[in-house]
């Protein structure tokens, strides 16, 4: 049906002549009594109202780069079969839509509300397939076996092989294509030509059968001729989907999200009108621009009767998705420093802060704090032998102790554990605000009777608690 | 329409969503990570600390050498360059402590909520961004914070703490594994609480490494630098 589908201004009932024969009928010229192969004139006289087109190629071959596009959507291996055919090679993908009958179910209703009537069969082989879809199969055939019990039961018309190599077959006695099956190959390539013979192997799986794929576009450009003038906007809505459908196609073949895409709209006094879709987020998502493009309609006043519609795709980025790992390993996030500079736009700058070692040995000094965001740490500082016996915490303040019966007191009496480590002097920075100074400690590691191990000093004020070996 | 796509460069193609690379091969799911500890190693369920999951971490005050147990696999996880990240901890960490117990500073940080703390928490966990989190909740944590924040460390390749005091032990929590510390005879007794698989039966005492040479010896020779000060250390003795 394509050669009569493809055209614009199409009237019931009409049908497609070439050569002077009919090539292609609507039902309803059908039902007058037209057959595809009838002479221009007969097919007049049986239906007199027909209106009758020359085939147009063109129109043809831009209707099924359309479909081919639209096809995007199911798998990226789509092959243009010129004139009337696309193959999709689905078994790559069947799994994603379920099976192949689900996918096939989804295919044909897409394709028929977009207003094309199809043929369609599922085959192991791309001919095998075309043959079924021709001979009207409607149905998966899943293995070759399968598919040479089908084929063999096809009348030997179904190929469209020239009518001599028809009628030879004819008088071979070979009706059905499963004739052929049984006669030897070397005598039928001699008396009917390597191609027919080719072509059955073809189409059993027995020759392979290399495709040539559709390439789809970088630039997605879509021009659709209406079947009618149309004058009211709303009208226009069903052309926009197939463009739309097209696009969502292309969208998922070259794996592309859109934001922006124009609808020119041609009017017939050869003026043309722009309607923006404009989407606030990259998507793909063919409904929502159906929506918006139902919407914009609602409102639109045609200054004329429009017959033609082009839509292009302005803006599209390509899809960011993300490659799953193959054996399922932790979830990604983030990452640490978007993750971060959240929380430091929300806590403040000094919530979050990453410590430095600086070579003081005042303890309070000796660890530096800077941003680990846009800071780089400090000079490294070298390890000392007796970093080892630094507590892991520092208390913000030393805590005064108490000293009872000459001992310090915290959570009980501390028992030292350690001779004293005399830490002094600081004279550099004494006097100034915040700073350490001057001190002059005896550092001990003592322990309370909770267990509780401590770093604690006595200075001229007396004890303290200075950090925790936790 | 029918353009013939431009070639594209190959770093482009391989950063598609639809590529795959078959070197992801080399990230398998992660392991537990060994404590450092082969006693306690035995009775955590996977050889070691888990990842992925909220850990309890009951300990009622500081300074029992809580941090010390957990030192190895700290160590161990910033060293294979994962960073770390300390949420409300209660004290100053003293970064020559940390980088002497063999962590890198620069790999810390310390994050000070305030009063988002499970937000903040969470944020961290989900970030996938942080080898191991520690975590001080204080005492106002519920029960839902912490069921949301089970989840978000569900899957994740991180080392999740959450310490919390032992008066929560007979609570519920959603976190898998529960450890309560306590200090006993010098060294630590780690008492496992709830763990996957079978119960613990009885409380684990571990030396963890405690500053000078045994709990007995008044000084040790690495104090002899303080020596010189000993008019103090004749004073207490």
């Amino acid at each position: 049906m394509l050669p009569l589908e493809a055209l614009p201004l199409r009237q019931s009932p009409s049908a497609v002549v070439t050569g002077g024969r009919v090539l292609a009928v609507d039902p309803a010229a059908a039902a007058a009594g037209v057959e595809v192969g009838q002479k221009r004139s007969t097919a007049l006289g049986l239906a007199p109202r027909l209106r009758l087109f020359e085939r147009d190629a063109a129109r043809e071959a831009a209707a099924l780069e359309h479909l081919a596009c639209w096809g995007g959507r199911f798998t990226p291996s789509v092959v243009q079969a010129p004139p009337d055919a696309l193959l999709l090679e689905v078994d790559g993908c069947q799994r994603l839509f379920g099976s192949l009958v689900q996918l096939a179910t989804m295919a044909v209703r897409e394709c028929t509300t977009l207003g094309w009537s199809i043929a369609w069969a599922v085959a192991p082989t791309p001919l095998g397939a075309r043959w079924l879809a021709r001979a009207g199969y409607g149905g998966c055939v899943e293995s070759l076996e399968q598919l040479a019990a089908v084929l063999a039961g096809l009348p030997c018309a179904v190929p469209g092989w020239p009518a001599d190599t028809l009628a030879r077959l004819e008088a071979f006695g070979v009706r059905q294509l499963g004739g052929l099956a049984g006669l030897p190959r070397a005598g039928l390539r001699r008396r009917l030509g390597g191609r027919i013979v080719d072509d059955w192997l073809r189409a059993s799986g027995e020759l392979p059968d290399p495709q040539a794929f559709h390439v789809f576009p970088e630039r997605f450009a879509a021009a659709l001729e209406l079947p009618s003038r149309v004058e009211h906007a709303e009208a226009l809505a069903f052309a926009g989907q197939r463009l739309l459908a097209t696009l969502a196609g292309w969208l998922h073949a070259r794996r592309r999200l859109i934001r922006a895409c124009t609808l020119h709209l041609g009017h017939d006094d050869a003026t043309t009108s722009v309607l923006d879709l404009r989407t606030g987020e990259p998507g793909a998502d063919e409904g929502r621009l159906l929506r918006l493009l139902r919407e914009h309609l609602g409102h639109l006043v045609l200054k004329a009767p429009v017959e033609r519609l082009e839509l292009l795709a302005d803006e599209t980025f390509p899809l960011s998705g993300e490659s799953a790992s193959l054996f399922g390993s932790a979830a990604a996030g983030e990452g640490r420093s978007a993750c971060l500079e959240r929380l430091r736009a929300r806590l403040g700058e000094a919530a979050v802060r990453s410590p430095a070692c600086i070579a003081d040995h005042r303890p309070e000094c000796a660890t530096a704090e800077h941003d680990p965001l846009t800071e780089a740490p400090p000079d490294h500082a070298p390890v000392s032998e007796a970093d080892a016996f630094r507590p892991l915490w520092l208390l913000p303040d030393p805590q005064p102790l108490a000293e009872l019966a000459g001992s310090p007191h915290w959570h009980g009496s501390l028992q030292l554990l350690s001779r004293p480590e005399r830490l002094e002097s600081g004279w550099w920075d004494s006097g100034e605000a915040g700073a350490a100074g001057d001190v002059r400690r005896d550092y001990f590691v003592a322990r309370n009777q909770l267990g509780q191990w401590a770093w604690i000093f006595r200075d001229a004020r007396g004890w303290f608690l200075h950090g925790l070996f936790a | 329409m029918n353009a013939a796509p431009a070639p594209a460069a190959l770093a482009e193609v391989l950063a598609r969503g639809d590529v795959w690379r078959g070197d992801a091969l080399a990230s398998l799911p992660v392991a537990a990570i060994p404590s450092g500890y082969p006693e306690l190693d035995a009775e955590l369920p996977g050889g070691g600390w888990p990842r992925g999951s909220l850990v309890e971490l009951l300990a009622d005050r500081g300074g029992c050498g809580e941090m010390s147990l957990l030192l190895p696999a700290l160590a161990r996880l910033n060293g294979e360059g994962g960073w770390l990240a300390l949420v409300a901890p209660p004290w100053r960490p003293h970064a020559p402590a940390w980088t002497a117990a063999g962590l890198k500073p620069e790999r810390l940080v310390v994050v000070r909520p305030g009063n988002q703390f499970a937000w903040c928490l969470e944020q961290l966990l989900c970030s996938g961004g942080f080898a191991g989190i520690l975590a001080w909740p204080g005492a106002g944590i519920d029960a839902r914070s912490l069921r949301r924040l089970q989840v978000a460390a569900e899957g994740r390749a991180v080392f999740a703490g959450l310490w919390r005091s032992t008066a929560t032990a007979a609570a519920p929590s959603p976190a898998p594994l529960r450890v309560a510390f306590a200090a006993e005879n010098g060294g630590l007794s780690v008492r496992i609480l709830k763990r996957r698989g079978r119960p613990a039966s009885r409380p684990l005492a571990l030396a963890v490494p405690r500053p000078g040479r045994s709990p007995r010896v008044v000084a040790g020779p690495a104090f002899s630098i303080a020596a010189a000060g000993s008019a103090a250390a004749a004073a207490v003795a």
